[in-house]
């Protein structure tokens, strides 16, 4: 801390002796790389004299590199002096700059390889010869050294000593390590470092690593006693400690949360304040407008029926009325649409259906149908089933959508022009006249798209689907005419996933361009453009109160994000391997992931904790969902297994051990949440889905 | 900076930086290009763009493969990543197997190529017959009904094969089961669920065997079904015993009502009854959740039995008893092909079984056909080394009956069986052991009064086509000729319905066989009396063949006890060959203790 504090006085002390002696250390480097025209250009902008260049000597030019590399300050002013450089000469501001990019991993031009690798093997001793309760914690700190030191080695072009010390010391990190050390292996020429989205994620947001106090002091000694300016340099540039009270984790929690490309998630990435509970305003205006217009409007015999039915229904939903959760947001807090009668309607109907829900548990356990598309020639890649159980809609290889009526109830098409024109509007059965009964199929296919149809989604109101495909367009299809209304077209690359919000609406996509993408249906533009990942954002999910989106993403987090404000206001790592499916539960509090590393994790969104983690699949875990009353989480994957787990029973454990919030789950035992595994014959997985009734409907490719 | 030359780099061989493309490829894919020389730099240079190039490609695919729900990366998928960096992707690479290339090494090099296969458009013109692929469809069942997984033909069997294996193999291992969770999902009796209360756990409770109460009924109705009157109930019942998952708690019951009801039917000589049980025991290996191994011991003597039995059915004249001979050896040769191991032998013991029989000059003509029926099932090494070697001596047994000497019809057509027979599986064996030229000399002089028949066969075979040879083992038993047995020996046969009423029998001799059937088998379901010819020589003949009846019946309560299956087949043998002497009584010094009881038994009756 002292140190620092000399700096920033020296610092404001010299500001305008350094600011120009700074330029004209500039000046001699870009002598020094023999770019003439540029040095010239540079010196009469300045009204430098070549005498007072020749003042300048080789130590001071490193003195200022030095600086320069550990002040962030001091970039902006270096920019500001390049910006006249830059509109003279293209070319040789382009050189400038990959010079001056490479000379962030050059201190000096003595570079010795060897010295970085006796300091990191120093660092192992340490790390090895500490106490049992903090080497977890400090082995952490192995892997962003490493690679950084591998950069450094490289970018001075010792390719065959980079490889050497990989090789030599690879073995030291986790497995899920190896996958993405890998990647970093592809590099194999210095200009290379600056194009990887790795490398420059590495180099602009530091890599988080939670430790504890005890932990980290101890760290902090072996820097300063040992004079290991190389990996103090190394730390303080690249690595940042999220430091916390309390014991040192095991390996076992260490690991947990370990795995991202970044590392763990900052204490501060989880701090703002998240509305996780559902809107339970809306229903109650849905209830009460409805109530006297039908009364007032009926003059027939069975009006006297009307008001005994409505009369018990209004009573425990008026007294829920009082009730307000603090947790909840406010209604207006983004704006939703009103809601038409007739979808009031639907979702009277939903309440009604949901009161005669089974009650699952331990001793109840659901029962299941499975349907098997057969003789699908290219894969089915998506199923989706609507909300009221009464459509299934796939996406294939061929780029074709093809949705199925799981009822007797066949799929109608809209009448045409002139018969809609006689219809009276204003009767109650509209929505049933305007339908044409002699078109009723069983199936029906969609055709528009170029490339696999990687996911389908059902609006609530069940008159809209959306699709998204490989071709990097997202559909907008109507069930009454069967065709294609809208085309999205946002992303550059292919779309992996496209959600409808559960209020309707909204929509939200995200794809292999690193973003998700929130849209509403009446618009061409996306209205939010969620930026953070680092890799493909494979899977997204709305919150049941429509006000936040999570997504899953390649380089194995989970966020969570505010459509209101388009931040990220959740960072969950964890997960080992690309994030697959995701589920919210019916509170609205948790999240379950899924991944291709064959875990589920379970978060809680209050303050981003890991909850804990569900150990049985053996491959990718396709599809997660949680039973209608939240007590029964089912997932399934490509291994052909459906999996039901106790999840009432894990709500219960986490609550009652959320004393401590640092610490997780101190041992992951498998059986302990696990209900009931049924393996399917030869079908894997694609999508599960639980009906207002808490019937589980399950949609499997047959494998031949 | 960026103009500095790289320095050379050494192929590495690590496992961490994956495979790479060699310098030396690079060049064989510049000659195939038109380069005509390029250098050893240029070529690493090369190689290792190329390599780093690919493996992003690889990777950008595999993220494809994650989305389609696959785990297999296919072509589409590298196409797809291609285009993704806007590169052309390449065409004409759509193969099914994920293989498109073939191997070839020539000229000190290995290579790898596109099969570009030649069409002749006159073919592509000429057939018609290009399939429309099915359109897609679209299934529902029962996955789980309340937690529990129904046994239905989409839904895994609750018990796989391996299982079942295992739990022959270990049986302590069914205590573990009980309390594990993943069998808790499967239908399966009580017994395993009260056993979790239970804190002493006693081996010898596992042991009880507890079906449903839609189980037995299942059980009930297939086993009438199957050796009911109605021919196409029972083609429904034997359909849904080859397929159906979850048979295996009814297993024991199947083999213990297949082995008591051949024991059964082969002394009340009912051939229909005996066609239908085997028929059974082909449903039941043709089941594939089903593990037999542990049930051989009750099935293999009832097949056995089939194959070399002394008499079948009622009038050997008249009723196609071979058919069911063939049909069970067949099924023979399917349980050893299934099941024979070093441990146990089977084909082995089975082989020797058949062999004593030809050795034995004294066997019964039916039998004898039985057994060479059961050999040339088993293989071209079983006849070359145990039938070809008795031919002489077949010939010499069966030559008095072909020429006319022979008093008995029944004889006669025995042995025409069995120069059919031996005429079907001999001569592709003859055609490899012998030299071309054949003449009928030869053949007599080794083979005997068969030679010259044999003679013909074989030049007909040599003369044949290699295409048409016939195969000996073949896969598919086929059920036509046996179905139309069963028919026939149904209509001829007069046999009353399945009751368990004692009819009057005029003679006093009968009495006794009707109180020893009863007293050996008091709780058999289907019990059959025949009735008896009013002619006073139909009466003498079965006064006469009393002691017979008398001595297989202690031959079978012999053998139901004995647990080894060698024992057992070796005991239907024997009392098949004690049936082949009718009244003479042969005593065999070196036998079992056992059958000298048999015989014994035999020489008071008579």
């Amino acid at each position: 801390m002292s140190l620092e504090v000399s700096n920033i006085n020296g610092g404001n002390g010299t500001q305008l002796s350094h600011d120009k002696r700074e330029l004209l250390c500039l000046l001699k480097l870009i002598k020094k790389y023999q770019l003439k025209s540029t040095e010239e250009l540079l010196c009469q902008e300045a009204n430098v004299s070549s005498v007072e260049l020749s003042e300048i000597s080789e130590s001071d030019v490193q003195q200022v590199l030095g600086a320069v590399l550990g002040a962030g300050d001091a970039n902006r002013e270096r920019k500001h002096v390049q910006s006249p450089a830059q509109g003279h000469k293209q070319s040789a501001v382009t050189e400038a700059n990959a010079a001056e990019e490479l000379a962030k991993f050059i201190d000096d031009d003595s570079f010795d390889a060897q010295h970085y690798e006796q300091a990191y093997k120093e660092l192992r001793t340490f790390v090895e010869d500490s106490l049992d309760i903090y080497k977890h914690e400090l082995s952490m700190v192995l892997y962003p050294i490493l690679v950084q030191i591998y950069f450094k080695i490289l970018a001075s072009g010792l390719r065959e000593k980079a490889k050497e010390f990989i090789e030599k010391y690879k073995c030291d990190l986790d497995g899920y390590y190896i996958e993405g050390l890998f990647n970093l292996l592809l590099l194999s020429k210095p200009e290379e470092l600056l194009e990887n989205d790795l490398v420059v994620a590495m180099e602009q947001d530091k890599f988080v690593i939670r430790m504890s106090r005890d932990s980290h002091s101890l760290f902090k000694r072996h820097i300063q006693d040992r004079r290991q300016e190389v990996v103090a340099d190394i730390v303080s540039k690249y690595l940042h400690f999220d430091t916390y009270e309390g014991m040192a984790r095991n390996k076992l929690q260490c690991v947990a949360t370990a795995g991202s490309h970044l590392g763990e998630a900052k204490r501060q990435d989880n701090k703002m304040r998240v509305y996780y509970g559902l809107l339970k305003e809306v229903d109650f205006q849905t209830l009460t407008t409805p109530a006297p217009a039908p009364e007032e409007e009926d003059d027939d015999p069975d009006a006297p029926d009307r008001p005994k039915k409505k009369k018990p229904k209004k009573d425990p939903l008026l007294s829920k009325k009082s009730k307000s959760d603090p947790n909840a947001p406010s209604i207006d807090r983004i704006p939703l649409p009103e809601l038409k009668d007739s979808d009031k309607l639907l979702k009277l109907k939903a309440l009604r259906e949901a009161s005669k829900r089974l009650a699952l548990s331990k001793d109840q356990l659901p029962s299941a149908v499975f349907y098997t598309v057969l003789n699908s020639h290219q894969g089915v890649t998506c199923a989706e089933i609507s909300d009221d159980s009464t459509m299934l809609a796939c996406g294939f290889g061929d780029s074709s959508v093809r949705i199925w009526s799981l009822t007797p109830a066949k799929l109608r098409t809209l009448k045409d022009a002139d018969s809609l024109r006689e219809l009276d509007k204003e009767s109650a059965d509209i929505n049933v006249r305007m339908l044409d009964d002699r078109s009723g199929e069983v199936t029906r296919s969609l055709m528009g798209h170029t490339g696999p149809v990687y996911r389908c989604a059902f609006a609530p109101e069940m008159n809209l689907l959306l699709s998204c495909s490989e071709d990097s367009t997202i559909r907008l299809w109507s069930l009454l005419t069967w065709s294609c209304v809208v085309t999205y077209r946002g992303h550059v690359y292919p779309v992996w996933d496209v959600r409808f919000a559960p209020h309707g609406y909204y929509f939200v996509s995200c794809s292999y361009d690193k973003t998700a993408r929130l849209w509403a249906t009446d618009s061409n533009q996306a209205l939010r453009v969620f930026v953070g990942h680092l890799s493909d954002v494979d899977c997204v999910q709305f919150h049941p109160n429509s006000n936040y989106v999570a997504t899953g993403s390649s380089d194995r987090t989970v966020r969570l994000w505010d459509n209101m404000t388009g931040q990220s206001v959740r960072l969950m790592t964890g997960h080992k391997g690309s994030v697959s499916s995701l589920a919210f539960s019916a509170c609205g509090r948790y999240l379950a992931s899924g991944s291709v590393d064959h875990n589920i994790i379970i978060w809680d969104l209050s303050n981003g904790s890991l909850v804990t983690t569900l150990l049985r699949h053996t491959s990718t875990v396709t599809t997660i969902t949680f039973s209608r009353d939240g007590t029964v989480l089912a997932a399934a994957g490509l291994d052909n297994n459906l999996t039901l787990w106790d999840f009432h029973k894990v709500t219960e454990d986490y609550i009652s051990n959320h004393i401590t919030v640092s610490h997780h789950q101190d041992e992951n035992d498998e059986d302990v949440y696990l209900m009931r595994t049924f393996p399917s014959k030869n079908s894997p997985f694609v999508s599960l889905h639980f009906t207002r009734r808490n019937l589980l409907m399950c949609v499997g490719l047959f494998k031949s | 900076m960026s103009g500095k030359p790289s320095k050379p780099s050494s192929p590495s061989s690590s496992m961490l930086y994956g495979s790479s493309i060699s310098a030396e490829s690079m060049k064989v894919i510049a000659e195939s290009i038109g380069v005509g020389s390029l250098s050893d730099d240029a070529a690493k240079e090369l190689a290792e763009d190329v390599s780093i190039k690919l493996k992003r490609i690889v990777q950008d695919a595999a993220k494809f493969m994650n989305h389609a729900k696959r785990q297999k990366l296919s072509v589409r998928d590298i196409d797809m990543s291609l285009k993704v960096r806007n590169v052309e992707p390449q065409y004409g690479f759509v193969a099914k197997d994920f293989i498109p290339f073939r191997f070839a090494s020539g000229g000190g090099r290995e290579l790898h190529f596109t099969e570009d296969k030649e069409i002749d458009l006159g073919e592509i013109t000429s057939t018609n017959s290009v399939k429309i692929p099915l359109d897609l469809t679209l299934r529902s069942h029962w996955f789980v009904v309340e937690g529990v997984q129904p046994t239905v033909p989409e839904n895994p069997p609750p018990l796989s094969k391996d299982s079942q294996l295992l739990d022959s193999v270990n049986p302590v291992i069914k205590m573990d089961q009980g309390l594990n969770k993943d069998a808790a999902g499967k239908p399966t009796t009580g017994k395993i669920h009260k056993l979790k209360n239970v804190e002493t756990i006693h081996v010898k409770q596992l042991a009880t065997h507890e079906l449903s109460v839609e189980q037995q009924l299942y059980y009930k109705e297939i086993t009438e079904a199957c050796v009911g009157s109605d021919e196409p109930r029972r083609g429904e019942a034997l359909q849904s015993l080859g397929s159906d998952p979850g048979l295996h708690e009814m297993l024991p019951r199947m083999c213990t009502f297949i082995a008591e009801g051949v024991k059964v039917n082969v002394v009340q000589n009912n051939l229909a009854l005996l066609i239908y049980l085997m028929r059974m025991v082909r449903a039941l290996l043709d089941n594939p959740s089903l593990f037999l191994e542990k049930y051989l011991h009750e099935l293999i003597p009832s097949v056995m039995t089939c194959i070399v039995s002394k008499q079948l059915c009622m009038r050997p004249e008249l009723d196609n008893h071979w058919a069911l001979r063939d049909f069970a050896s067949r099924l023979m040769a399917q349980i050893c092909k299934n099941f024979n191991t070093l441990t146990n032998n089977l084909q082995t013991r089975v082989t020797r079984i058949f062999s004593k029989a030809l050795q034995n000059d004294k066997t019964h003509l039916s039998s004898l056909y039985g057994s060479i029926a059961g050999l040339s099932e088993l293989g071209g090494e079983v006849i070359k080394v145990f039938i070809i070697p008795r031919l002489k001596f077949i010939s010499e047994r069966i030559e008095p009956h072909l020429l006319g000497t022979s008093i008995s019809n029944t004889d006669k057509t025995a042995a025409g069986h069995i120069r059919a027979m031996l005429q079907k599986c001999c001569p592709p064996i003859l055609r490899q052991m012998r030299s071309a030229p054949d003449t009928a000399e030869d053949y007599k002089n080794d083979f005997g009064f068969l030679g010259p028949s044999l003679c013909q066969a074989v030049v007909k075979v040599r003369n044949a086509p290699a295409s048409s040879i016939v195969t000996l083992s073949s896969n598919t038993i086929n059920t036509a000729p046996i179905t139309s047995a069963a028919q026939t020996a149904t209509t001829i046969g007069r046999v009353s319905m399945p009751t368990t009423q004692r009819q009057g029998s005029p003679g006093v001799s009968s009495l006794p066989q009707i109180r020893a059937i009863q007293a050996n088998q008091p709780a058999q379901k289907f019990v059959i009396v025949t009735q008896n010819s009013p002619q006073q020589g139909q009466a003498k003949v079965v006064r006469r063949g009393s002691s017979p009846h008398s001595v297989v019946l202690s031959a079978a309560s012999n053998a139901a006890s004995a647990s080894n299956s060698n024992s057992s087949s070796s005991g239907s043998l024997l009392a098949a060959a004690q049936r082949s002497s009718d009244n003479v009584c042969v005593i065999a010094g070196s036998e079992a203790p056992a059958v000298d009881g048999i015989t014994v038994q035999s020489f008071r009756a008579s």
